[in-house]
């Protein structure tokens, strides 16, 4: 067997990463110079606001508009004591949790093909999967509101009645449906790279073996690469989970009151009512949700990397 | 050797492989053949060819100067993230501190947070301290939401500079501005064009912080648009969607041949 190649400026081997050294700037001073504009930008306008957003939503509106003390938990009883609000909270979490899924079951494939195909195929795929996330979330969600319109001349109506499968036109647009179409196409890439990317990492040898071993495919999907892309898997989710539960685009175009969610909630409570405080508790409620799920996803990682050690 | 799909795998994920590009295009391309239909009102066939639609939205005083403001913005925000980022950057990869882990997820936090309560967060921020300047309080939002972005490629692109080549460099009397300018800026470049470019789409594209912070004066595409679905019934709305599309085109083909989609991504 030859000798394994070797970089003939360093002598390091080639298989070697790159990144296996780190030059380490001189002082400490200078990361606190090259960090502190961020982190002073961050406090001001991230860090700050958002708290204040926080504490807003436990301060009492008066009848003349002004907001001050006491502080009141009310927003909050308000908010789950009406069934038109709670009711908005169980549809953001439903549409989340089946666009999540659905995005997982279509990405599963699309990620595998696009990472055990070649070259060519594997950059269309690609492009296809990301030049999406480019084009403004209006202009995708408009393209579906042509699709799913409710007249015969929605495209998706129009193809069905021409076909005959359908007698009259039904109604698509403006329900947790045409929501939950709009918001997998929007967030669809966000399942498929880290699902991609988990998937490329896979060591191919060791389903290899299992086959060899006399595994079936089914099996050794189920034993070796579902497990090993179990990263990517709970990465996807989480992003998906996360930017379905803050959206406001989609709802706001496809959804209409049926398919309502807690981001136009808080722009109708901020821009139309005016009840800042209220706005403010369903914004801290979706916060709240977000954030639950980031936790829950950081908790599944932490775990696995534990057995893994 | 598997390495390749085959057998009844491959009956299985290549169709519904298919059928997902489809899906993915689908409101594209109908948003395009909406754009050239030759009728008044958005109707299913397209009939005829007419370029009618983007000729009245290039007359269109509305959308001339949301382009011209959403331009303007995205190119200012670009400049406030790469001023924030890519020192940031430069610390967590070359410099070793304690706790290098939080300031790092510190730093891509506003990427975890729902961007639309960021936008509003700093709506009542703005309103409290009286900050009445709509441009400026939006180049703020906007610098807030792009910055993760630009510090996550530029740490990518850092993290696969070949130190060695800056040892070298130092070894024959090249001093640090020399080696940082000819050597480390060098190797970064595309990464940092690719992340800078990025960084220009997401706020070109940007809805929920634009919502809470414009107003009539300064008005971008993407709330243009989004007014527009709302109010104009007519193939307009689709010319200046089709022209965001091939815009957005444009910008992909670039950042596939200067460094790679998926890594201006940092996926």
């Amino acid at each position: 067997m030859a000798a394994a190649p070797v970089d003939t400026v360093t002598g390091r081997p080639a298989w070697m990463p790159i990144a296996a050294r780190r030059v380490h700037l001189p002082r400490r001073l200078t990361a606190v110079a090259l960090l502190s504009p961020s982190m002073l930008f961050l406090a001001m306008f991230f860090a700050l606001p958002a708290l204040g957003l926080i504490s807003y939503s436990f301060l009492t509106q008066a009848s003349d508009g002004t907001v001050g003390l006491p502080l009141t938990l009310e927003h909050y009883r308000h908010f789950f004591a009406t069934p038109l609000y709670s009711r908005v909270l169980r549809t953001t979490i439903e549409i989340s949790l089946i666009t999540t899924a659905l995005a997982i079951v279509l990405g599963y494939p699309v990620a595998l093909v696009m990472v055990r195909s070649p070259p060519l195929i594997r950059q269309t795929i690609t492009i296809i999967v990301i030049a999406p996330l480019v084009v403004s979330v209006v202009v995708r969600t408009y393209g579906w509101q042509l699709i799913l319109g409710n007249g015969p001349t929605g495209i998706l109506n129009w193809m069905l009645l021409n076909t005959g499968i359908i007698r009259s036109p039904v109604a698509l647009l403006y329900s947790e449906t045409a929501v939950v179409i709009g918001s997998l196409h929007v967030f669809f890439p966000m399942a498929v790279l880290p699902l991609a990317s988990a998937l490329g990492k896979i060591d191919r040898h060791l389903e290899d073996a299992a086959r060899t071993l006399g595994a079936t495919a089914w099996r050794t999907f189920r034993r070796v690469t579902l497990p090993l892309s179990l990263p990517g898997l709970t990465v996807g989710c989480t992003l998906v989970f996360s930017l379905t539960a803050g959206s406001f685009v989609t709802p706001a175009i496809l959804g209409g009151t049926s398919g309502q969610m807690l981001g136009v909630l808080v722009e109708q409570q901020f821009l139309i009512v005016y009840n800042w405080p209220f706005g403010a508790a369903c914004a801290t409620v979706l916060v709240a949700v977000v954030l639950a799920a980031n936790f829950l996803s950081v908790r599944i990682l932490d775990r696995r990397n534990r057995y893994a050690q | 050797m598997s390495s390749r799909l085959h057998g009844p795998a491959a009956w299985l994920l290549v169709p519904i492989t298919v059928a997902v590009m489809i899906f993915i295009l689908m409101p594209l391309l109908v948003t395009v053949a909406t754009s050239i239909s030759n009728t008044q009102y958005i109707i299913f066939p397209p009939h005829g060819f007419t370029l009618q639609w983007y000729g009245n939205a290039l007359q269109n005083q509305d959308f001339l100067s949301a382009m011209w403001f959403s331009t303007a913005l995205a190119l200012a925000a670009t400049t406030g993230a790469l001023v924030l980022g890519v020192p940031a950057a430069f610390a967590l990869v070359r410099c070793d501190f304690p706790g290098r882990g939080a300031v790092s997820s510190l730093l891509l936090s506003p990427l975890v947070f729902p961007v639309l309560i960021t936008g509003v967060a700093l709506l009542q921020l703005f309103s409290m301290l009286g900050f009445d300047k709509t441009a400026l309080n939006m180049l703020i939002g906007h610098v807030l939401v792009t910055a993760p972005y630009v510090v996550r490629t530029t740490t990518a692109s850092l993290l696969l500079v070949d130190v060695t080549l800056e040892d070298a460099a130092r070894t024959l009397g090249a001093d640090s501005w020399r080696v940082f300018r000819r050597i480390t800026m060098a190797q970064i470049a595309p990464g940092l064009a690719a992340g800078a470019l990025f960084a220009f789409m997401v706020s070109f594209d940007n809805f929920p912080i634009s919502l809470w912070l414009a107003d009539a004066q300064h008005n971008p595409v993407p709330l243009l648009i989004f007014q527009m679905i709302a109010s104009v019934f007519e193939p307009s709305v689709a010319a200046i969607s089709t022209l965001m599309i091939i815009f957005a085109m444009a910008v992909v083909l670039i950042l596939e041949r200067v460094g790679g989609l998926r890594r201006a991504m940092a996926m």
